[in-house]
Protein backbone atom coordinates (compact mmCIF):
# COMPACT_ATOMS: atom_id res chain seq x y z
CA UNK A 1 0.00 0.00 0.00
CA UNK A 2 1.26 3.47 -0.90
CA UNK A 3 1.11 5.91 2.02
CA UNK A 4 1.79 9.63 2.16
CA UNK A 5 1.69 12.26 4.89
CA UNK A 6 -0.07 15.48 3.84
CA UNK A 7 1.00 18.81 5.37
CA UNK A 8 -0.65 22.16 4.79
CA UNK A 9 2.10 24.78 5.16
CA UNK A 10 -0.29 27.72 4.77
CA UNK A 11 1.39 30.79 3.30
CA UNK A 12 5.14 30.19 3.32
CA UNK A 13 8.07 31.88 1.58
CA UNK A 14 9.34 29.99 -1.45
CA UNK A 15 12.86 29.62 -0.04
CA UNK A 16 11.58 28.12 3.21
CA UNK A 17 9.35 25.65 1.37
CA UNK A 18 12.29 24.73 -0.88
CA UNK A 19 14.46 24.11 2.17
CA UNK A 20 11.76 21.87 3.67
CA UNK A 21 11.46 19.89 0.44
CA UNK A 22 15.24 19.49 0.16
CA UNK A 23 15.55 18.34 3.78
CA UNK A 24 12.67 15.88 3.43
CA UNK A 25 14.09 14.43 0.22
CA UNK A 26 17.56 14.06 1.76
CA UNK A 27 16.06 12.36 4.85
CA UNK A 28 14.35 9.88 2.52
CA UNK A 29 17.64 9.22 0.68
CA UNK A 30 19.36 8.73 4.05
CA UNK A 31 16.44 6.49 5.09
CA UNK A 32 15.85 8.43 8.29
CA UNK A 33 12.24 8.82 7.16
CA UNK A 34 10.28 6.26 5.20
CA UNK A 35 6.99 8.01 4.44
CA UNK A 36 6.28 9.96 1.30
CA UNK A 37 5.24 13.58 1.95
CA UNK A 38 2.92 15.95 0.15
CA UNK A 39 3.23 19.66 0.97
CA UNK A 40 0.42 22.10 0.17
CA UNK A 41 1.33 25.79 0.21
CA UNK A 42 0.72 29.31 -1.06
CA UNK A 43 3.77 31.50 -1.63
CA UNK A 44 4.16 35.25 -1.27
CA UNK A 45 4.95 36.73 -4.73
CA UNK A 46 8.09 35.25 -6.29
CA UNK A 47 9.46 34.37 -9.71
CA UNK A 48 11.34 31.07 -10.03
CA UNK A 49 13.62 29.81 -12.79
CA UNK A 50 14.03 26.24 -14.06
CA UNK A 51 17.36 24.39 -13.92
CA UNK A 52 18.11 25.62 -17.41
CA UNK A 53 17.17 29.17 -16.54
CA UNK A 54 14.53 31.43 -17.92
CA UNK A 55 15.80 34.88 -16.86
CA UNK A 56 15.71 35.86 -20.54
CA UNK A 57 11.94 35.46 -20.34
CA UNK A 58 11.57 38.25 -17.78
CA UNK A 59 10.12 41.15 -19.75
CA UNK A 60 10.61 43.74 -16.99
CA UNK A 61 13.84 44.92 -15.37
CA UNK A 62 15.35 43.55 -12.18
CA UNK A 63 15.05 47.09 -10.81
CA UNK A 64 11.31 47.06 -11.43
CA UNK A 65 10.99 43.77 -9.52
CA UNK A 66 13.22 45.05 -6.70
CA UNK A 67 10.89 48.05 -6.33
CA UNK A 68 7.97 45.64 -6.07
CA UNK A 69 9.99 43.59 -3.57
CA UNK A 70 9.70 40.39 -5.64
CA UNK A 71 12.63 37.94 -5.71
CA UNK A 72 13.78 35.85 -8.67
CA UNK A 73 15.01 32.45 -7.45
CA UNK A 74 17.05 29.82 -9.30
CA UNK A 75 15.76 26.24 -8.82
CA UNK A 76 16.68 22.75 -10.05
CA UNK A 77 13.25 21.82 -11.43
CA UNK A 78 12.30 21.15 -15.02
CA UNK A 79 10.66 23.85 -17.13
CA UNK A 80 11.30 27.59 -17.46
CA UNK A 81 10.31 30.74 -15.56
CA UNK A 82 7.10 30.86 -13.54
CA UNK A 83 5.37 33.03 -10.96
CA UNK A 84 3.91 32.10 -7.57
CA UNK A 85 1.70 34.26 -5.37
CA UNK A 86 -1.17 34.08 -2.90
CA UNK A 87 -4.31 32.71 -4.53
CA UNK A 88 -2.32 29.99 -6.29
CA UNK A 89 -2.56 26.43 -4.92
CA UNK A 90 0.88 24.78 -4.91
CA UNK A 91 1.56 21.14 -4.15
CA UNK A 92 4.99 19.56 -3.69
CA UNK A 93 4.95 15.74 -3.55
CA UNK A 94 8.15 14.21 -2.16
CA UNK A 95 7.46 10.76 -3.53
CA UNK A 96 9.74 7.73 -3.86
CA UNK A 97 8.90 7.07 -7.51
CA UNK A 98 11.54 4.35 -7.76
CA UNK A 99 10.21 2.33 -4.82
CA UNK A 100 6.61 2.77 -5.92
CA UNK A 101 7.44 1.98 -9.55
CA UNK A 102 5.91 5.18 -10.87
CA UNK A 103 7.61 6.35 -14.09
CA UNK A 104 8.65 10.02 -14.29
CA UNK A 105 6.59 10.58 -17.46
CA UNK A 106 3.51 8.97 -15.86
CA UNK A 107 4.02 11.00 -12.67
CA UNK A 108 4.10 14.32 -14.56
CA UNK A 109 0.99 13.26 -16.51
CA UNK A 110 -0.79 12.31 -13.27
CA UNK A 111 0.12 15.63 -11.62
CA UNK A 112 -1.38 17.44 -14.59
CA UNK A 113 -4.45 15.26 -14.25
CA UNK A 114 -4.93 16.44 -10.63
CA UNK A 115 -5.10 20.05 -11.86
CA UNK A 116 -7.41 19.12 -14.74
CA UNK A 117 -9.86 17.30 -12.47
CA UNK A 118 -9.78 20.13 -9.91
CA UNK A 119 -10.63 22.65 -12.65
CA UNK A 120 -13.32 20.28 -13.96
CA UNK A 121 -14.78 20.16 -10.41
CA UNK A 122 -15.42 23.90 -10.85
CA UNK A 123 -17.19 23.37 -14.16
CA UNK A 124 -14.19 24.48 -16.23
CA UNK A 125 -13.47 22.64 -19.46
CA UNK A 126 -9.73 22.38 -18.82
CA UNK A 127 -7.31 20.02 -20.52
CA UNK A 128 -3.98 19.63 -22.29
CA UNK A 129 -2.68 21.81 -25.11
CA UNK A 130 -0.09 21.09 -27.79
CA UNK A 131 1.66 24.39 -26.98
CA UNK A 132 3.13 23.14 -23.73
CA UNK A 133 2.68 20.86 -20.76
CA UNK A 134 0.53 21.98 -17.87
CA UNK A 135 -3.23 22.43 -17.92
CA UNK A 136 -5.10 24.87 -20.11
CA UNK A 137 -8.56 26.40 -20.35
CA UNK A 138 -8.83 26.99 -24.09
CA UNK A 139 -5.71 28.88 -25.10
CA UNK A 140 -4.92 30.14 -21.61
CA UNK A 141 -2.74 28.33 -19.15
CA UNK A 142 -4.33 27.68 -15.75
CA UNK A 143 -1.86 25.25 -14.12
CA UNK A 144 1.85 24.47 -14.38
CA UNK A 145 4.03 21.49 -13.58
CA UNK A 146 7.78 21.14 -13.01
CA UNK A 147 9.66 18.53 -10.98
CA UNK A 148 13.13 17.23 -10.29
CA UNK A 149 14.14 13.67 -9.41
CA UNK A 150 17.09 12.78 -7.19
CA UNK A 151 17.88 9.12 -6.43
CA UNK A 152 14.41 8.21 -7.69
CA UNK A 153 12.62 10.66 -5.35
CA UNK A 154 10.60 13.62 -6.64
CA UNK A 155 10.47 17.23 -5.49
CA UNK A 156 8.82 20.43 -6.76
CA UNK A 157 5.37 19.88 -8.27
CA UNK A 158 2.30 21.75 -9.47
CA UNK A 159 0.78 25.23 -9.24
CA UNK A 160 -2.86 25.88 -10.08
CA UNK A 161 -4.18 29.44 -10.32
CA UNK A 162 -7.27 29.78 -8.13
CA UNK A 163 -7.87 33.52 -7.61
CA UNK A 164 -4.48 35.26 -7.81
CA UNK A 165 -3.71 38.71 -9.18
CA UNK A 166 -2.71 37.70 -12.72
CA UNK A 167 -0.94 40.93 -13.66
CA UNK A 168 2.61 39.81 -12.75
CA UNK A 169 2.32 36.94 -15.25
CA UNK A 170 2.38 39.65 -17.91
CA UNK A 171 5.92 40.54 -16.75
CA UNK A 172 7.26 37.21 -18.04
CA UNK A 173 6.91 34.85 -20.97
CA UNK A 174 5.51 32.07 -18.78
CA UNK A 175 7.31 28.74 -19.25
CA UNK A 176 9.43 30.51 -21.87
CA UNK A 177 6.49 30.97 -24.22
CA UNK A 178 5.68 34.37 -25.70
CA UNK A 179 2.10 35.23 -26.63
CA UNK A 180 0.28 33.01 -24.22
CA UNK A 181 -2.18 34.19 -21.65
CA UNK A 182 -2.64 32.99 -18.11
CA UNK A 183 -5.97 32.38 -16.48
CA UNK A 184 -7.37 31.25 -13.15
CA UNK A 185 -10.30 29.28 -11.80
CA UNK A 186 -11.85 32.59 -10.70
CA UNK A 187 -11.49 34.19 -14.14
CA UNK A 188 -12.92 31.17 -15.95
CA UNK A 189 -15.86 30.73 -13.58
CA UNK A 190 -16.67 34.43 -13.90
CA UNK A 191 -16.99 33.90 -17.65
CA UNK A 192 -19.52 31.12 -17.28
CA UNK A 193 -20.90 31.68 -13.78
CA UNK A 194 -20.73 27.93 -13.71
CA UNK A 195 -20.37 27.71 -9.95
CA UNK A 196 -22.82 30.47 -9.11
CA UNK A 197 -22.40 34.18 -8.50
CA UNK A 198 -21.74 33.89 -4.83
CA UNK A 199 -18.98 31.30 -5.02
CA UNK A 200 -16.18 32.11 -2.64
CA UNK A 201 -12.76 30.75 -3.31
CA UNK A 202 -11.78 28.52 -0.50
CA UNK A 203 -8.27 27.02 -0.41
CA UNK A 204 -9.49 24.23 1.85
CA UNK A 205 -11.82 23.08 -0.90
CA UNK A 206 -8.92 23.08 -3.39
CA UNK A 207 -6.71 21.27 -0.88
CA UNK A 208 -9.32 18.56 -0.43
CA UNK A 209 -9.69 18.21 -4.19
CA UNK A 210 -5.89 17.81 -4.57
CA UNK A 211 -5.86 15.13 -1.85
CA UNK A 212 -8.80 13.26 -3.37
CA UNK A 213 -7.43 13.32 -6.93
CA UNK A 214 -3.84 12.49 -5.90
CA UNK A 215 -5.12 9.53 -3.89
CA UNK A 216 -7.22 8.26 -6.80
CA UNK A 217 -4.68 8.80 -9.58
CA UNK A 218 -1.62 7.40 -7.81
CA UNK A 219 -3.41 4.88 -5.58
CA UNK A 220 -2.28 6.45 -2.29
CA UNK A 221 -3.70 6.51 1.21
CA UNK A 222 -3.07 10.07 2.42
CA UNK A 223 -3.17 11.05 6.05
CA UNK B 1 5.84 1.95 -18.92
CA UNK B 2 7.21 -1.01 -20.86
CA UNK B 3 6.71 -4.48 -19.47
CA UNK B 4 9.99 -5.90 -18.09
CA UNK B 5 9.88 -8.60 -20.75
CA UNK B 6 9.77 -5.96 -23.50
CA UNK B 7 12.89 -4.11 -22.33
CA UNK B 8 15.96 -4.12 -24.56
CA UNK B 9 18.84 -5.03 -22.20
CA UNK B 10 21.92 -6.27 -24.10
CA UNK B 11 23.72 -9.23 -22.50
CA UNK B 12 27.22 -7.76 -22.85
CA UNK B 13 26.61 -4.68 -20.67
CA UNK B 14 26.69 -4.03 -16.93
CA UNK B 15 23.82 -2.17 -15.25
CA UNK B 16 23.31 -0.03 -12.14
CA UNK B 17 20.43 0.30 -9.69
CA UNK B 18 19.99 3.83 -11.08
CA UNK B 19 19.17 2.32 -14.50
CA UNK B 20 22.40 3.15 -16.29
CA UNK B 21 24.36 0.86 -18.59
CA UNK B 22 28.14 0.56 -18.54
CA UNK B 23 30.46 -0.98 -21.11
CA UNK B 24 34.20 -1.61 -20.68
CA UNK B 25 36.50 -1.38 -23.68
CA UNK B 26 40.30 -0.92 -23.66
CA UNK B 27 40.32 0.28 -20.06
CA UNK B 28 37.66 3.00 -20.69
CA UNK B 29 34.02 2.68 -19.63
CA UNK B 30 31.17 4.13 -21.68
CA UNK B 31 28.06 5.12 -19.73
CA UNK B 32 24.48 5.87 -20.73
CA UNK B 33 20.94 5.38 -19.43
CA UNK B 34 19.23 2.12 -20.30
CA UNK B 35 15.98 1.27 -22.05
CA UNK B 36 14.01 1.18 -18.78
CA UNK B 37 15.21 4.70 -17.87
CA UNK B 38 14.62 6.30 -21.26
CA UNK B 39 11.14 4.75 -21.45
CA UNK B 40 9.99 5.86 -18.00
CA UNK B 41 11.48 9.35 -18.38
CA UNK B 42 9.65 10.07 -21.63
CA UNK B 43 10.84 12.38 -24.38
CA UNK B 44 14.25 13.77 -23.41
CA UNK B 45 14.68 17.46 -24.28
CA UNK B 46 18.06 18.26 -22.70
CA UNK B 47 21.11 16.45 -21.36
CA UNK B 48 23.35 18.33 -18.92
CA UNK B 49 26.91 17.01 -19.32
CA UNK B 50 30.09 17.35 -17.25
CA UNK B 51 33.33 18.55 -18.83
CA UNK B 52 36.16 16.42 -20.10
CA UNK B 53 38.82 16.18 -17.37
CA UNK B 54 36.28 16.42 -14.51
CA UNK B 55 36.75 13.75 -11.85
CA UNK B 56 34.05 12.16 -9.73
CA UNK B 57 33.62 9.60 -6.99
CA UNK B 58 31.35 6.59 -7.47
CA UNK B 59 27.65 7.55 -7.01
CA UNK B 60 28.36 11.28 -7.50
CA UNK B 61 25.86 13.18 -9.62
CA UNK B 62 27.62 13.96 -12.92
CA UNK B 63 24.77 15.51 -14.90
CA UNK B 64 21.06 15.37 -15.54
CA UNK B 65 18.51 14.54 -18.19
CA UNK B 66 15.45 16.72 -18.64
CA UNK B 67 12.41 14.99 -20.01
CA UNK B 68 9.46 17.27 -20.48
CA UNK B 69 9.08 19.28 -17.23
CA UNK B 70 11.20 16.86 -15.17
CA UNK B 71 14.93 17.08 -14.40
CA UNK B 72 16.42 13.73 -13.30
CA UNK B 73 19.96 13.48 -11.97
CA UNK B 74 22.39 10.85 -13.28
CA UNK B 75 25.14 9.21 -11.24
CA UNK B 76 28.65 7.82 -11.67
CA UNK B 77 28.67 4.00 -11.69
CA UNK B 78 32.42 4.08 -11.03
CA UNK B 79 34.91 6.67 -9.76
CA UNK B 80 37.14 8.21 -12.39
CA UNK B 81 37.96 10.95 -14.87
CA UNK B 82 35.72 12.01 -17.76
CA UNK B 83 37.67 11.36 -20.97
CA UNK B 84 34.92 12.17 -23.46
CA UNK B 85 31.35 13.50 -23.51
CA UNK B 86 28.75 12.93 -26.22
CA UNK B 87 28.59 16.42 -27.69
CA UNK B 88 26.01 15.24 -30.22
CA UNK B 89 23.42 15.26 -27.44
CA UNK B 90 23.58 19.05 -27.26
CA UNK B 91 21.64 19.41 -30.50
CA UNK B 92 19.97 16.01 -30.48
CA UNK B 93 19.03 14.95 -26.91
CA UNK B 94 16.37 12.69 -28.42
CA UNK B 95 19.18 10.27 -29.35
CA UNK B 96 18.99 9.05 -25.75
CA UNK B 97 15.43 7.85 -26.46
CA UNK B 98 16.06 6.65 -30.00
CA UNK B 99 19.38 4.88 -29.51
CA UNK B 100 20.20 4.65 -25.82
CA UNK B 101 23.02 2.06 -26.27
CA UNK B 102 24.69 3.53 -29.37
CA UNK B 103 24.35 7.15 -30.55
CA UNK B 104 22.74 8.08 -27.21
CA UNK B 105 25.76 7.23 -25.01
CA UNK B 106 26.48 10.02 -22.49
CA UNK B 107 30.05 9.94 -21.13
CA UNK B 108 33.31 7.96 -21.27
CA UNK B 109 35.33 7.54 -18.10
CA UNK B 110 38.80 6.29 -17.16
CA UNK B 111 37.96 4.35 -13.99
CA UNK B 112 40.13 4.69 -10.89
CA UNK B 113 39.44 1.10 -9.87
CA UNK B 114 38.33 -1.49 -12.40
CA UNK B 115 36.87 -3.67 -9.65
CA UNK B 116 34.05 -1.11 -9.29
CA UNK B 117 33.06 -1.99 -12.86
CA UNK B 118 33.26 -5.71 -12.18
CA UNK B 119 30.94 -5.29 -9.18
CA UNK B 120 28.09 -3.79 -11.25
CA UNK B 121 24.96 -5.83 -12.04
CA UNK B 122 24.79 -8.18 -14.99
CA UNK B 123 21.55 -8.39 -16.99
CA UNK B 124 20.08 -11.16 -14.85
CA UNK B 125 20.78 -9.42 -11.56
CA UNK B 126 19.43 -6.13 -12.94
CA UNK B 127 16.17 -7.78 -14.05
CA UNK B 128 15.85 -9.41 -10.62
CA UNK B 129 16.21 -5.95 -9.07
CA UNK B 130 13.48 -4.55 -11.35
CA UNK B 131 11.15 -7.38 -10.38
CA UNK B 132 11.73 -7.03 -6.64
Amino acid sequence: MRLAVFQDLGVLEYKKALELQTKTLQAKIDQTIDEDYIFFVEHPSVFTLGRRGGKENLTVSQKFLAEKNIDVIQTNRGGNITYHCPGQAVMYPIIDLEKNKIGVKDFVYGLEEIMKLTANDHGIDAGRNKKNHGIWAGNSKIGSVGISVKKGISMHGIALNINPDLEPFSWINPCGLADISITSIEKETNKTKSVGKNYEFDMDRIKNAFIKHFSYIFDYIIR
Amino acid sequence: MKDINDLNLPEDLKYTKDHEWVKLSDGIVTIGINDYAQDQLGEIVFVELPETGDTFEKDDEFGSVESVKAVSEIYMPVAGEITEINEGLEDAPELVNESCYDDGWIIKVKPDDISQFEALLDKGAYIDMLKS
